[in-house]
């Protein structure tokens, strides 16, 4: 989640006077922020990734002061006069970079700290909503350096001289050379021409990578335009309205920009009223609390709302900065944050319903508590791992599977941020053995179990199973000791298993068998293969047992399977 | 004489000098019965022994982390060389301690707040740092910390600064040797005066009567019997459960692979948003899609996305297969069952109450302080007229039979509205601990208006409470994939 980190001394400049920073924590906490960090110079707090509008010290300071109900400003209205400026869109635009928006700013009075912030500001939404530029870009130009008619296109590969850069460049070597452009030259990449903003005089922007050094924006600017570009229409013109009421808070005035598409023309900034009207009881209904007629104008008015009572219903005016609103659920949780989480009472629902676990897990529960009970402790392993150990540590060819030839196919991975991770377990012994690896330090025996998950590929389909593999390794561990469990395990859940001598490269040969239930493979056992204990650094003699539970139990639980059994009632 | 002193002395009785190991295989006895008999003739002056002290060093539990993956100040060191790391951005404990070591050796520098790797940094991040390459030195064969203790004198003391590594004094006994009046009074006497251990011939035939009892040392320490138990994590999922199943939930399960479809789009997560990005899930490359075509629910998820997204919405992308990020997928499979096939008696059966504790996965690098499976018990209400103040009702009253006390904070996740946070107070850290999130799914989710159906939803990760609730766990990577010794050292409490 985004952390937005605030110029402390600006930020609390526009709080109201007398603000602690106790206050400020409690608040953000309260409106569902979290402050990070204060410290001498800097106020960090993560915002949730829904309220960009709260990235600029202003529009935070405004959400606080509605909090407080120290804010009378509820409405954000443009004049009546004309757009001052016109931005006509070229044909190309539309294959790499469709949508454009802007809005001229005046007599703004920027110090550094204003500066600064605007440009976090602008960079945190491009990151975070704007999806890293790709679905919105800002950009801002002195206003008084622009001259003549504006046009927005995918060019040719032409010549400007980008931000903080000296001399003329292509559009080419910015993307090549500019830290800009290597991060986000990916988004143009492809279309073989480039979006730019042009003047009479050349590119102010290569879209949406750099600005040019001739309308660079400094303290010094008094007059402001922006441009909002991206892929979709409706967040760019969203994004042109939150702008302009940042900028009529800092006391400036905005003017709208007729943008001139082929075929239609749209005027940005619009700040058009949005209302949506809902019951009052749909609120109190969905939080569980009381709340009244006479108290819902003021609750809304604290989460930012203009509303007024029209009939039976609440009519909001939803804020010209709000990008997130939806519908009315998103209304309800603005009200039950501002009448606070804490003051809502726990209510429990008095409805009855038998409780019930899944019928499998009580099985596996009773067999997990019998294994503790002959002295083997439960391990919990990842589902994840590699070829090396799930197959060749084991000594098996990849098509020799668990536990035999037929579960040959598995699941794997395609993007593991770890090399060894590369699929998932077919069988649980691997896990067992790793886990014996690296307790050669403690005192033998060591008698492990573990009741988990297997996967396959079946019919190509990935299959999820549930294992039991258990492993006693000692001195004094052979095979009729682990066989001993075996029986035990059948014997108290009363299923039929019957031994058939096998070959499986794990185990030494002739030292281990397969298991069938009403004829098919479910299991193995025997004694490890002294090459496997070496592989996996396990110093004593083993033996282990792995058996296939959900084929036992004839409970399959395929991905995909959309007959799933109802729990047991 | 006792049968065990008995058996001493006559290993002993041609005068020679033995060490233990020599004595436990002549004389037959286990460990803790030879070295009561040295004690007891000890005593009696019927043996002499020597003694020597030594030292031998041993990793803590904390030194045996680091060898498993990197020290924190490589690991930290390796981070800041691959992009910009800022100082204020280091909110993990480990990554502060790392960046301290680091810039104590000179490995790293602050520049404008932004860590910047010295050159001995960049050396180091080759070759390993002193201090780390004298660990994994120490923890290959603790008899090298003799020799480090020439070479590496500074990277070992500070290790045992950090208390990385520990030395351990033992007493031995080198040798043993009887008294030449013990020999004489083992020519003389007879082992069976005194009765030793009570056997089954003896209480038949009674023949204990008219003899004494030889006592034994009661203080004699012995090892602790290690019980075979069941995982932490299993025996939490045993009290959840009991939560659960007292407020009549009913437990469900649904499937670890599945297409994004269920674990993204069904609820409300953007094709575009962060959370589906390759860094961060685990995407298959067998099955690379799973079939979605058949959905009951695709149409309307779809509308929904391109209603309020903006812009398109591909199948290609639900298809694609992944491990599950969250259990969500069970809930969400749970509330098209319920709305789309009803129950028998119909309405009359609402609220109905599911949960589920399943496995998650999150796309790590793994290291000691990462993981990539975590367990996630969550649950949903379906019903009519259901509030926020019920979902905080059940929320504490989930984590009440836990000895945990919730508060509850505003949030966002894109499946909810409202949303809520919960966390739990740490004792241990005298802080609140997020446990999770929770809210009422949203309408676009269940295609139902709140007026007919509302779903309560919550999730949370079991690890966060098995480290508030264990003082002895230290971080979440020593919970998996574990060593037997491990395994010993739990408490039930």
């Amino acid at each position: 989640m985004p952390v937005i980190t605030f110029n402390k001394k600006y930020l609390f400049s526009l709080l109201p006077k007398g603000t602690t920073e106790e206050k400020l924590k409690e608040d953000a906490y309260k409106m569902g922020f979290e402050p990070e960090l204060i410290s001498e110079k800097e106020v960090s707090i993560e915002i949730t990734p829904n309220r960009p509008d709260l990235y600029s010290a202003v529009g935070f300071a405004r959400a606080f002061k509605n909090f407080n109900h120290k804010n009378k400003k509820l409405k954000y209205e443009l004049g009546n006069e004309e757009p001052e400026f016109e931005i006509s869109v070229g044909r190309e635009a539309s294959q790499v970079r469709p949508f454009i928006a802007s809005l001229a700013v005046h007599g703004i009075h920027l110090d550094a700290e204003i500066l600064a912030d605007l440009i976090n500001f602008s960079e945190k939404l491009s990151e975070t909503y704007g999806r890293y530029r790709k679905k919105i870009a800002i950009g801002m130009h002195d206003l008084d350096m622009i001259h003549g008619q504006l046009h927005y296109n995918a060019y040719e590969d032409e010549r400007y001289v980008p931000l903080n850069v000296k001399g003329e460049r292509r559009f080419s070597e910015v993307l090549k050379e500019t830290e800009k452009g290597q991060k986000y030259g990916s988004i143009i990449l492809g279309s073989g021409r480039y979006p730019a903003l042009k003047d009479s005089e050349g590119a102010i922007s290569l879209i949406p990578i750099l600005n040019s050094e001739r309308t660079k924006v400094t303290t010094k600017t008094e007059n402001i335009l922006i441009d909002i570009t991206g892929i979709y229409r409706e967040p760019v013109e969203k994004t042109a309205d939150l702008i302009a009421t940042i900028f009529m808070d800092l006391g400036a005035s905005v003017r709208s920009v007729r943008i001139k598409y082929p075929g239609n023309e749209r005027i940005t900034p619009s700040l058009e009223t949005r209302y949506l009207s809902m019951a009052l009881t749909l609120a109190e209904s969905e939080i569980g609390v009381p709340i009244g007629s006479s108290n819902i104008i003021s609750l809304a008015n604290k989460a930012g709302y203009e509303a007024a009572l029209v009939g039976e219903k609440v009519r909001f005016r939803i804020p010209e900065y709000r990008l997130d609103i939806i519908n009315e659920q998103d209304i309800v949780e603005d009200i039950a944050i501002a009448y606070g989480y804490d003051y809502i009472n726990p209510t429990p629902i008095r409805a009855f319903q038998n409780g019930a676990l899944l019928p499998e897990e009580k099985e596996f529960d009773m067999i997990s508590d019998a294994l503790t009970g002959m002295g083997f402790s439960e391990e919990v392993n990842t589902y994840l791992s590699n070829e090396f150990s799930n197959f060749t540590a084991m000594r098996i060819k990849e098509r020799d599977g668990f536990p035999s030839k037929e579960n040959a196919e598995y699941v794997k991975l395609k993007n593991s941020k770890t090399a060894s991770l590369t699929m998932m377990r077919t069988w649980l012994l691997p896990s067992l053995l790793r886990n014996l690896g690296s307790s050669v330090h403690d005192s033998m025996p060591q008698k492990l179990f573990e009741l988990d998950m297997a996967f396959a590929m079946l019919k190509g389909k990935p299959s999820e199973e549930y294992h039991l593999a258990v492993v006693d390794t000692g001195p004094r561990s052979n095979l009729n000791g682990i066989k001993a469990v075996i029986s035990e395990i059948s014997y108290l859940f009363g299923v039929n298993l019957e031994v058939k001598e096998s070959d499986h490269g794990s185990f030494i040969k002739g030292r281990s068998a397969v298991l069938l239930h009403e004829g098919t493979t479910v299991g193995i056992f025997g004694e490890l293969h002294p090459e496997v204990l070496q592989n996996f650094g396990v110093e004593e003699p083993t033996s282990a047992f792995e058996i296939n539970l959900t084929a036992i139990l004839g409970r399959s639980m395929q991905s995909g399977n959309k007959k799933r059994r109802k729990p047991e009632e | 004489m006792h049968r065990y002193e008995y058996a001493l002395i006559s290993a002993l009785k041609n005068g020679k000098q033995l060490s233990i190991a020599e004595l436990l295989e002549k004389t037959g006895l286990k460990k803790e019965e030879l070295f009561w008999s040295i004690e007891n003739l000890l005593q009696r002056k019927g043996i002499e022994v020597e003694r020597r002290e030594s030292e031998s060093v041993e990793l803590t539990p904390e030194g045996i982390a680091y060898t498993k993956d990197l020290m924190p100040e490589e690991s930290l060191l390796k981070k800041a060389s691959i992009g910009k790391l800022s100082v204020s951005s280091l909110k993990d404990k480990e990554d502060q301690i790392g960046f301290q070591w680091a810039k104590k050796k000179g490995l790293a520098e602050i520049s404008k707040g932004i860590i910047d790797v010295t050159e001995k940094g960049r050396d180091a991040i080759k070759k390993g740092t002193e201090e780390g390459n004298a660990l994994r030195s120490i923890a290959k064969n603790p008899e090298n910390y003799f020799k480090l203790m020439g070479s590496e004198k500074q990277a070992v003391l500070n290790l045992l600064d950090r208390k990385l590594i520990t030395i351990k004094k033992k007493r031995e006994i080198l040798w043993v040797k009887a008294t030449p009046e013990a020999i004489k009074e083992l020519s003389e006497e007879k082992s069976i005066d005194q009765i030793d251990s009570l056997d089954k011939s003896m209480i038949s035939s009674g023949s204990w009567k008219g003899k004494a009892f030889k006592p034994y040392n009661m203080e004699l320490n012995v090892e602790r019997e290690k019980a075979a138990i069941r995982h932490p994590i299993r025996m939490l999922s045993k009290k959840l459960k009991e939560a659960y199943l007292s407020m009549g939930f009913i437990q469900t399960s649904g499937p670890v692979i599945e297409p994004a479809f269920w674990v993204f789009d069904s609820l409300f997560i953007p094709q575009d948003h962060p959370a589906r990005d390759l860094q961060d899930t685990f995407y298959l490359a067998n099955p690379e899609k799973i079939d979605i075509l058949g959905e009951s629910s695709l149409e309307m998820i779809k509308k929904a996305h391109i209603e309020s997204w903006g812009g398109e919405w591909k199948e290609e992308e639900a298809e694609q297969a992944l491990l599950r990020t969250h259990t969500t997928n069970i809930s969400v499979r749970n509330i098209r069952k319920v709305l789309e096939e009803g129950s028998a008696e119909g309405e009359e059966t609402l609220p109905m109450k599911f949960f589920s504790i399943g496995r998650v996965f999150r796309n790590e690098n793994i290291d000691y302080r990462h993981l990539t499976d975590f367990y996630q018990h969550e649950g949903i209400v379906i019903g009519k007229n259901l509030t926020l103040s019920n979902l905080f009702h059940i929320m504490i009253s989930i984590y009440k039979p836990l000895g945990l006390e919730l508060k509850f904070k505003p949030a966002y996740f894109p499946f909810v509205e409202p949303g809520v946070e919960f966390y739990a107070y740490s004792e241990k850290t005298d802080e609140l601990i997020e446990m999770g999130g929770a809210g009422i799914i949203r309408n676009e989710i269940t295609g139902v208006p709140r007026k007919n159906i509302t779903v309560l939803a919550w999730g949370s990760g079991l690890e966060r409470i098995l480290l508030l609730k264990d003082p002895s766990i230290k971080g979440v990577t020593e919970l998996y994939n574990s060593g037997v010794g491990w395994l010993r050292n739990r408490r039930m409490r």
